[in-house]
């Protein structure tokens, strides 16, 4: 469970720094969702065990802060965790881009996802999508952009995880 | 046979286990739920209070580059300001003294009384599904679940959650947000609700059971204010101004259309008024 841990180590950083984002954001009317990276490298890299625990956890932490039944990020991140994971012997989960693509799909699905579940709330639902389309462009965008970087880091904090668990002081 | 069995079962395995996991969850008490969600919240506050601070020192030290020129303006402004809300202190303290009078010729029951809890806003979270902040007060001062939060211009919305030192804002654009209100200059009641957060301009709300013979436009908009129904927010607080109005389905009322003001997104301090006699 070390490895599941660290990943969430991560995956805290993440949700501190995409909240930060979007609260700087707010003025320009831009909202980032980066569901997919919560996922992506957990999926493909890990154990089973390990890494749906760590998918489990940052579903968590994201329903935590989110004005939605507590366990729904949960549930769809454990979901799409389980759906990679069967997949991932057919795909070069060893190149980044095959890692970011992953990412991408699996933002693109929790956001709409979430926006169906969301959308019985507003009043007019048709005046709503295109602030969504417009937040789900940045989003990927913003994903693209940070995907290999956080795919590093996951790796290198996996590492030093290990070679710490492997060798204690 | 028994090693294709057993690749099957390793295939199915992740399948079995998001099923434990989603029935585990499904039967798992209110209570580890309602835990689990405050501790993994409180567990972001500290990186969310930190931010925060961070933020206000920067200001600070940005501030601190002015020139004493700049300063001695300000401090200027500031004291006219200050003469002017000085007297209408006074004026309000007059008219305060008639409304108890009054209450207390007729046997009403008196008004509610709040303390002001100035907080400073922490984070702001405003997607397309939802828009909320964080302040950075909580139960640390008193702070109950629904208190209403206001800011120089009206309205900014209700708290939603309270938790240990941060407390989560939901502000009036939010789509599940539902407000008493009434046309300015008139007393019938009629319902707001928060509707979008378009990707161009400011936020925008509905209004509905508007009577028929109210009228607003983009050149005459209407102050839409707090009625004071339904006991969470005082009367004739500024919620927006209706902008656009249309018969609804059934003719017997009219909908409308609310811009809300832009600096809802950009506000970096609130007041949130705790009721002093609640109930």
């Amino acid at each position: 469970m070390r490895g599941a841990l660290a990943l969430f180590l991560t995956l805290y950083l993440l949700r501190a720094l995409v909240a930060e984002a979007n609260s700087a954001l707010s003025g320009a009317h831009i909202w980032l969702f980066a569901g997919g990276l919560y996922v992506a490298y957990s999926a493909l890299m890990l154990p089973f065990r390990e890494g749906f625990a760590a998918s489990l956890l940052g579903g968590l932490l994201c329903d935590s802060v989110a004005p939605l039944a507590f366990g729904t990020q949960t549930a769809v991140f454990a979901a799409a965790h389980v759906a990679v994971y069967g997949v991932r012997e057919r795909l070069q989960r060893d190149e980044t881009p095959v890692r970011l693509a992953v990412a991408l799909i699996a933002n693109l699905a929790f956001f709409l996802a979430l926006s169906f579940a969301r959308l019985r709330l507003v009043p007019a639902p048709a005046t709503a999508w295109p602030r969504m389309l417009s937040d789900l462009l940045w989003s990927e965008a913003a994903v693209a952009a940070a995907g290999p970087w956080f795919f590093a880091l996951q790796a290198r904090t996996l590492e030093l995880a290990r070679a710490h668990g492997a060798h204690p002081a | 046979m028994r090693f294709g069995q057993s690749q099957r079962f390793d295939q199915a395995r992740p399948f079995v286990a998001l099923g434990v996991a989603l029935a585990a969850w499904l039967v798992a008490p209110v209570a580890l739920r309602t835990f689990a969600r405050a501790s993994f919240f409180e567990m972001t506050a500290p990186i969310t209070a930190a931010a925060s601070y961070a933020s206000d020192l920067q200001r600070f030290w940005a501030l601190r580059l002015h020139s004493k020129e700049q300063l001695i303006e300000a401090g200027r402004d500031l004291a006219r300001l200050d003469a002017s809300y000085s007297l209408s202190i006074q004026q309000n303290s007059e008219l305060q003294a008639e409304v108890e009078r009054l209450q207390a010729l007729l046997h009403m029951p008196p008004a509610d009384h709040y303390r002001f809890e100035h907080a400073r806003v922490a984070q702001r979270d405003f997607s397309g599904w939802w828009q909320r902040m964080v302040i950075r007060k909580g139960k640390d001062y008193r702070i109950p679940v629904g208190a209403p939060v206001v800011y120089g211009g009206g309205v900014v919305g209700r708290v939603a959650e309270v938790h240990a030192y941060t407390s989560v804002v939901e502000l009036t654009s939010n789509p599940g947000l539902r407000i008493a209100a009434v046309v300015d200059g008139d007393t019938r009641p009629i319902s707001y609700q928060g509707a979008e957060n378009p990707v161009f301009g400011a936020a925008r709300g509905v209004v509905e059971f508007l009577p028929l013979d109210v009228y607003a436009s983009a050149t005459a908009p209407k102050r839409l204010a707090t009625s004071g129904l339904g006991g969470v927010f005082p009367p004739g607080l500024t919620i927006g101004r209706i902008v656009h109005v249309e018969s609804s389905a059934d003719g017997l009322f009219k909908t409308g259309e609310v811009a809300l003001d832009p600096r809802l997104a950009e506000l970096t301090e609130v007041t949130v008024l705790v009721a002093e006699n609640p109930g």
